[in-house]
């Protein structure tokens, strides 16, 4: 019997992680006013598909896609429940206390940002934006407040670099043929 | 009787040295005290709240943001937009930049400059007091709110007043945000 062939939950996380990121970013930038498409993405697409996807990844014997996909996974479920509660009045989050809890993930990503340099350059290019990004966004807590607008377009970057690891995977599958590069580790 | 004449002169003094607005205080009218009060309130109340906070002043209900003849609203500059304005609902979600007094003033620009300040800043513009159609001269104190998410949220909330010069009023803005010592 022949073995069947997986897929790779890498590019469900990828794409939720992509595009709900995208989606908070036209909310920081001031192209959408209201916050709603992202909760409601932050729940279901960054949210719950991308932690499925991670949990997938254990699987495939991947511990860093394990780890990122689940957690950050986890981190926008935690972040739309977080929005989700202000608005009536559970647990209430100031200002200072989401500060304080994009420091923490900042802290998670640079083991991350570590680890994607040695894995290919796409990576490592996605993890540098993201750890520059979520800095920004901590700044924008801690008295900058403009900095959120650059942290957004920042940001857009990191999550059009997810969709590219995404479309090479798919892609390059499709096509048979290596049409999008990884590029070479930053750290080898 | 000399003592007596002395004590009415010297009561004459001090009620005339005492700024306009407490000798003529007229009950249904905001203060400077309380507009400046009520908008460092606003801005920790959003601080707190975040991007949730928003829809708070525009429920007129409760009335915490409302009060006399003045209110508190919410706008952004940047995205150029009126956030909340419990008394004005059709002018939510609608564009201010671009929005004239009756003097053809452009009001929101000189907040938007105001508000950009450390300590926030008091405007100048004509707007009719609440259930009037005619405007009056109005002064609001405007302050910027640090909100997740949402950068350059501007809070604000004003007097009617004939008197009162903006400089005066920033002084009392700049003294409100001194924290409160005590006596050494």
């Amino acid at each position: 019997m022949a073995e069947q062939k997986l897929g790779n939950p890498a590019v469900v996380g990828l794409a939720g992680f992509g595009l709900t990121t995208l989606i908070l970013q036209f909310h920081n930038v001031g192209w959408m006013p209201s916050i709603g498409p992202v909760v409601w993405l932050g729940l279901i697409f960054g949210g719950t598909a991308q932690l499925i996807a991670g949990l997938q990844e254990m699987k495939t014997g991947n511990n860093f896609g394990y780890c990122a996909f689940t957690s950050y996974g986890a981190f926008w479920i935690a972040l739309a429940l977080m929005l989700l509660g202000n608005k009536y009045d559970l647990f209430k989050a100031g200002t200072e206390d989401v500060g304080l809890f994009l420091v923490a993930w900042t802290l998670f990503t640079v083991i991350l940002w570590i680890g994607s340099l040695r894995i290919h350059g796409a990576m490592a290019f996605t993890f540098t934006t993201l750890l520059i990004g979520f800095i920004l966004l901590d700044l924008a807590h801690f008295g900058y407040p403009g900095l959120t607008v650059v942290a957004g377009y920042e940001l857009m970057v990191c999550a059009l670099a997810a969709w590219y690891m995404m479309a090479r995977v798919i892609l390059n599958e499709i096509y048979g043929r290596e049409i999008l590069p990884a590029g070479k580790p930053w750290v080898s | 009787m000399r003592k007596t004449t002395l004590g009415f002169a010297s009561l004459a003094l001090v009620l005339g040295a005492a700024p306009a607005w407490v000798g003529a205080a007229d009950p249904n009218a905001a203060t400077p005290d309380e507009v400046v009060t009520k908008v460092h309130e606003a801005v920790q109340y959003l601080n707190d709240k975040g991007l949730a906070g928003f829809s708070d002043f525009n429920n007129n209900k409760d009335a915490r943001w409302v009060w006399k003849d003045s209110y508190v609203f919410v706008y952004s500059c940047r995205d150029n937009v009126m956030i909340a304005h419990p008394l004005r609902p059709d002018m939510v979600g609608k564009p201010i930049l671009q929005m004239k007094d009756d003097k053809d003033h452009l009001l929101f620009q000189d907040m938007c400059k105001a508000g950009a300040n450390k300590d926030g800043g008091w405007v100048e513009y004509w707007w009719p007091k609440p259930g009037e159609a005619k405007a009056s001269r109005k002064i609001s104190y405007v302050h910027s709110a640090e909100v997740s998410f949402k950068p350059d949220i501007q809070v604000g909330a004003g007097i009617y007043d004939d008197k009162l010069s903006v400089e005066e009023l920033n002084k009392l803005a700049t003294q409100a945000k001194q924290p409160k010592k005590d006596a050494p």
